[in-house]
């Protein structure tokens, strides 16, 4: 099959292909999924990079053993890897915390992104901060429905609760998230946008 | 619980205070580095299953195989042999012994007087049932 085919197929068809022991499915599967597990393993993570690549890679090696026993139309494949994430974050989430959290250097990120101007690097940063503040179940929410576009019931999936829980648990992480910025806002230069 | 219409106009209020920040987060996405990429794809090759571990083929068995297997190996099969053997002896040997047993019902063929010997009360005690018991005590 060429490689065009492959792209056009959904997450379950290529994770059940790679699961036969069809040898390119992995390649097309790593290269949609990986960037999305990265981004969202570093949102939970405080941005800290080195441990958001080793949590992907960790995420990434379950699916590929799950891949054998996927059962059909049980799930989405992006949920049960933000479930997976959010469950590997939140463990290491808890170890850092065990640890001295001042021997923690600020992460540094060399990798490039693609932030256009200093504005939106500040405010990216800034969003960061302030999802830190938030209990770890309404970062998750908040991070996975406004910044990995993940709908409702996926969230409520992931979390397993209602999809009211869900809604509740957004607006709480939300209002949280616009008192933590608003101090900032001014500096950010958001008043500009308006 | 049902939204209010202030509930509702309080979330358009925030998302529209957030939606710079969130436009920021969202464009902030790190990208994965090489190296990344080729450790999964490296991983995934490691762990893939092959076909083979997919979906063995059944074996095909012969029919004595089969057969053997379904009457439970061969301890049956001795158990069926031993059975056969001592059919066969007995139909010669005319074991006197084994009329005895039987109260000359076995080998004499005379299943008339099968009765005289064993009354049906001897071979099936509740075969009247319980109410001739009741009667005869009360």
């Amino acid at each position: 099959m060429a490689l065009d085919a492959y792209a056009a197929g959904s997450d379950e068809a290529l994770l059940i292909l790679y699961g036969n022991g069809d040898p390119s499915a992995a390649q097309i599967l790593t290269a949609r999924l990986a960037p999305r597990v990265l981004g969202y393993a570093s949102r939970l993570l405080g941005g800290d990079r080195a441990e958001a690549e080793d949590v992907t890679q960790e995420a990434m090696l379950r699916l590929w053993k799950q891949a054998p026993n996927w059962r059909q139309g049980e799930a989405k494949v992006t949920t049960w890897l933000y479930k997976v994430v959010s469950n590997l974050c939140t463990d290491r989430l808890r170890k850092r915390r065990s640890v001295d959290i001042d021997a923690i250097e600020e992460p540094a990120d060399e990798a490039p992104s693609v932030v256009d101007g200093m504005m939106q690097r500040d405010r990216a940063e800034a969003l960061q901060d302030a999802l830190m503040q938030l209990p770890e179940r309404q970062r998750i929410a908040v991070s996975l429905r406004h910044l990995e576009g993940a709908s409702n019931p996926e969230i409520a999936d992931v979390l397993e609760i209602s999809v009211e829980a869900v809604e509740s648990l957004t607006a709480r992480g939300k209002r949280a998230l616009a008192a933590a910025l608003a101090g900032r806002r001014e500096e950010l230069g958001y008043g500009e946008d308006r | 619980m049902a939204k209010t219409d202030k509930d509702i106009l309080d979330d358009a209020k925030l998302d529209t205070e957030l939606e710079a920040f969130f436009e920021a987060g969202c464009a902030a996405s790190p990208v994965p580095s090489d190296a990344l990429m080729a450790a999964i794809v490296e991983d995934a090759q490691t762990h893939q299953p092959t076909s083979q571990t997919v979906a063995a083929p059944a074996q095909r068995r012969s029919f004595w195989r089969e057969f053997l297997s379904q009457i439970g190996g061969w301890p049956s099969v001795a158990g069926m042999a031993t059975a056969t053997i001592a059919g066969v002896w007995i139909g010669f040997a005319d074991p006197v012994q084994l009329e005895t047993w039987s109260g000359g019902v076995v080998l004499s063929g005379n299943y008339d007087g099968a009765e005289t010997i064993y009354s049906t009360e001897d071979l099936a005690p509740s075969y009247f049932g319980t109410s001739l018991i009741i009667e005869e005590e009360g």
